[in-house]
Parts: structure tokens; C-alpha cells; sequence
């Protein structure tokens, strides 16, 4: 009888490992099911550049349920309970789903209300709604101070808003704005990175661009009525535009569910990625407390280690590889200018010299991402 | 060290800035005149810590090596 592996989630993480593991597996042996409730699918990186209506966001969406190969069953719904003593995972329409295997790929969620204020003035470019409300912001914007920054930590992509720093320095010098306009950046660390040596680097072109950092500053709250922003360690800025990634959180399901840390995320294994004792229940991507990234570059690797893991197994082989907290991903540090950073759990990130070609492997992203990596051929 | 702490932080085996953020969650939650204990085995907690502690206008009550794991003790003041 074949074995059941049943993946909740359908976004980057879910998607990558159920394609991925249909090729290293016979569909006779494995049967792979993914269970979520996403219409479209969403190239998150993206959102940087749709901000500065610098690319088309309809190249960054594509239906979700065309993205699975051949051979993995997709099942459309809500999941409302995950219960792994009883191996039983239930759905909004009332499904009970069993499972030999089962991968919690349940990404994490924005929580603007744990900022009062925050809704009313914030803005971000983190899901495509906001991406396009922000692009109306910065065509319409004719000078001023902005703040940019992240509320908490963690939030996905961590280098996302460096990133929009960077291309909103280059944006308001070819649109002559730049003399009329104070870029502030503020982060909740004691630099402008969480990983102190691409920190430097991120600092250093940020001093060279005329750019104001504040650091050691985590949000408290926000008040557009005076727009300004108040953090907890008792400094203020004003603002007449305020770009804030909001805080993230798990899943309410995974809390719901009994599976969760106080935030919200999953507690696996740094090396194996399985939850606590079940030797078949494992968890990837956004939904961990892992100390790696949140990001599809992230789930990428993860979705490597795990699905030839589970392949092994299923086929009666041991395996003995472990997953080493690998991450690798491109980012911007202005306009054709890029970094690639490739770290793990005991290598930190080397940032040493922007360049053009790097720039353009994330430019091309999305359609590298649609066409080969969420398919599970890279 | 005879203080005793209000709120044990065991951060043990969490990395960067990991620690941190649970002193902060902690502070969020604590009344004034607590003090909090974090434990860390990241050597950047060390740094990290005492600077939001001073930048947030808390009291530092000490930075210690445990038996290999770092002790930072702050005290809530405002």
C-alpha cells in the first residue's frame, strides 16, 4: 500500500516539497495530497519592485492550482484542526484527512493590531494589495520625510526593507526628489541587520547614500493623527510617509491546534525538522522558530533535505543527511545592483561588493521561481 | 549574585537576536520594579542586551558567565 503524505499549506514551502517529492518518488509508492485554501500564488520578492511600478504585477501571480506536477492531489479548503496523536488533520468543509507523513507548511501571518495605530497610516508592500497601495503612495509623493522599517522581528525576507531603501534612494534621485525628501530607516537591533557582517555592508551604503538609520527601535505604536511613530525605547520620529512591515506571527491554527510556541511557530528539530518526538510529522518554512530566515529560498532547501528524505524512507533506506540550515537568495542594493548571500547554520553570510549580474538573477527571479523552482526541477 | 529574579528567560540554543526579543517580550509584560533574568548561549546577547537595556533607560543589574551560557539580569524601572 502506498504511504500517505499529506502536506497542509499551498504556498511556497507546500507547493516546492509536494513537487519536489513527486519526482523523487513512484506515484505507487507515495501518495502526496496538499491541502490549503489559496486561489493565487503570490512571488512575494516581488513586491519591492512593484512598489516603483518598476515590473507589471501581473507576472508576479499565477493560479495556485495549475503549480502542482502531475501526480500530486490538490485539495482546496481550509484546515481548522491539526491533531498528530490521533494522525488526523480537519477541514473548514468538514474533511477528516489521514496521513503516514505529515509536513505543516502553514507559512506565518501579518498582526497589524498588535501596533496600535498601525493600520490607519502604515503602509507595506509585503502582499500584493498593500504592494499596489504603496505604488499609488510613492507616484503621488512630491517630497518629505520617510520612515521605513520593520516593527518586530521576525518578519519574512528579512532583507525586504533595505532593499525598498535602497531602490527609494535611487527612485528619488532620477525623479529630482531627493533634495526635497530625509530617508529615515529604523531596526530593532543594535545595527541595521540581524547578521552583524551584512550588516556593515547595508550600513556602510547607507551612510553613502545620505541615509538617517535609527537603531534599537521597536515600534510601540503609531499616531497618525501627529504622524508619528513612538518606539518602546522612548524615541519618536515624524513622518509624512511611513513604510512599516508589520509583525508577523504563526498561524492561528497552529496555535489552535496545540503545535505552537508563543508566537505562534513551530518547534522542530534544527537538523531533522521533525516535531518533538513524531518521527513523521515535520514542519518547514515560515511556519519554524528555526534561527534561519523566513523565506522561499529557505523553504527551497528545507523541501532538498526533506523530500529526499522521505523518499529514502518510503523506499525502506535509511537516511542519514541532515538539514543544515542552507539559505541562499539574492537582494537588492539599488538600481542594477545586487548581492547574493549564501549562508548556513555555521557559515554567516559574506557581503562583500554589490554587482549588476546579481541584480538581474533577481530581477528574473519570479520567472525562474514559476517555471522551475516551485515545480521542484531546481 | 543575590538578586532574585522575577522573570527567568531560558534562551538557551536560540540564536541571534533571539534572546533579545525574549527580554523584550518579557519587559513588555512585566510591571515596574521587576527585574528579569535572561539566559543565553549567544555570545551577541552579551552586547546586544546591556545596549537595549541602557537605550531603553532600564537598569543593567548584570552581565555573568554561567557555566557556558551567559546570565543578563536587568531590572524594569519604567
Amino acid at each position: 500500500m502506498a504511504s500517505k503524505v499529506l502536506i497542509v499549506g499551498d504556498g511556497d514551502a507546500g507547493t516546492i516539497m509536494a513537487n519536489k517529492l513527486r519526482f523523487h518518488t513512484d506515484i505507487k509508492d507515495v501518495e502526496i495530497t496538499v491541502v490549503g485554501n489559496s486561489k493565487e500564488h503570490y512571488f512575494k520578492p516581488d513586491g519591492v519592485h512593484i512598489s516603483f511600478s518598476m515590473i507589471d504585477y501581473k507576472r508576479s501571480v499565477k493560479p495556485t492550482e495549475f503549480l502542482f506536477n502531475y501526480g500530486v492531489n490538490y485539495v482546496r479548503d481550509e484546515v481548522t484542526r491539526i491533531d498528530v496523536a490521533d494522525k488526523t488533520v480537519s477541514t473548514k468543509s468538514g474533511r477528516n484527512l489521514d496521513y503516514d507523513y505529515l509536513i505543516i507548511a502553514t507559512g506565518d501571518r501579518f498582526t497589524p493590531e498588535d501596533i496600535p495605530g498601525y493600520e490607519t497610516d502604515a503602509k507595506h508592500f509585503y502582499d500584493l494589495p498593500h504592494a499596489l497601495e504603496l505604488q499609488k503612495e510613492i507616484k503621488s509623493f512630491k517630497g518629505g520625510k520617510i520612515v521605513i522599517g520593520q516593527a518586530s522581528i521576525p518578519i519574512m525576507c528579512p532583507p525586504a526593507p533595505y532593499e525598498f531603501t535602497f531602490l527609494l534612494e535611487e527612485y528619488l534621485n532620477f525623479h529630482g526628489l531627493k533634495d526635497k525628501t530625509e530617508i529615515h530607516y529604523i531596526y530593532p537591533l543594535n545595527r541595521v541587520f540581524t547578521i552583524p557582517n551584512v550588516s556593515d555592508f547595508v550600513a556602510k551604503r547607507m551612510e553613502e547614500r545620505g541615509i538617517i538609520t535609527h537603531t534599537l527601535f521597536n515600534v510601540e505604536s503609531v499616531d497618525p493623527k501627529n504622524k508619528k511613530i513612538q518606539s518602546l525605547e522612548g524615541e519618536s520620529i515624524n513622518y509624512d510617509l511611513l513604510v512599516l512591515i508589520p509583525p508577523h506571527r504563526g498561524q492561528k491554527v497552529i496555535t489552535d491546534s496545540g503545535l505552537a510556541d508563543d508566537s505562534g511557530y513551530i518547534d522542530v528539530d534544527k537538523y531533522k525538522l521533525n516535531y518533538k518526538d513524531y518521527d513523521n510529522v515535520f514542519a518547514i518554512g515560515d511556519a519554524t522558530n528555526l534561527p534561519v530566515s523566513k523565506a522561499g529560498a529557505t523553504a527551497h532547501f528545507q523541501s532538498m533535505y526533506l523530500s529526499n528524505r522521505i523518499a529514502s524512507e518510503t523506499s525502506g533506506n535509511i537516511y542519514n543527511e541532515l538539514y543544515e540550515g542552507d539559505v541562499a537568495c539574492t537582494t537588492v542594493t539599488g538600481y542594477e545592483k545586487g548581492v547574493t548571500l549564501y549562508f548556513n547554520y555555521n557559515k554567516p553570510p559574506k557581503a562583500k561588493f554589490d554587482s549588476k549580474l546579481d541584480y538581474f538573477l533577481k530581477w528574473q527571479s519570479a520567472d525562474t521561481f514559476f517555471s522551475s523552482m516551485v515545480r521542484g526541477v531546481a | 549574585m543575590d538578586v532574585k529574579p522575577d522573570r527567568v528567560i531560558d534562551a538557551r540554543g536560540s540564536y541571534c537576536p533571539g534572546p533579545l526579543m525574549e527580554l523584550i517580550k518579557a519587559y513588555k509584560q512585566a510591571k515596574v520594579g521587576e527585574i528579569i533574568s535572561v539566559y543565553s548561549t549567544d555570545a551577541g546577547t552579551k552586547k546586544d542586551a546591556p545596549a537595549w537595556i541602557s537605550k531603553s533607560g532600564q537598569e543593567l543589574v548584570g552581565v555573568f558567565d554561567r557555566n557556558g551560557y551567559y546570565e543578563i539580569v536587568m531590572k524594569k524601572v519604567k
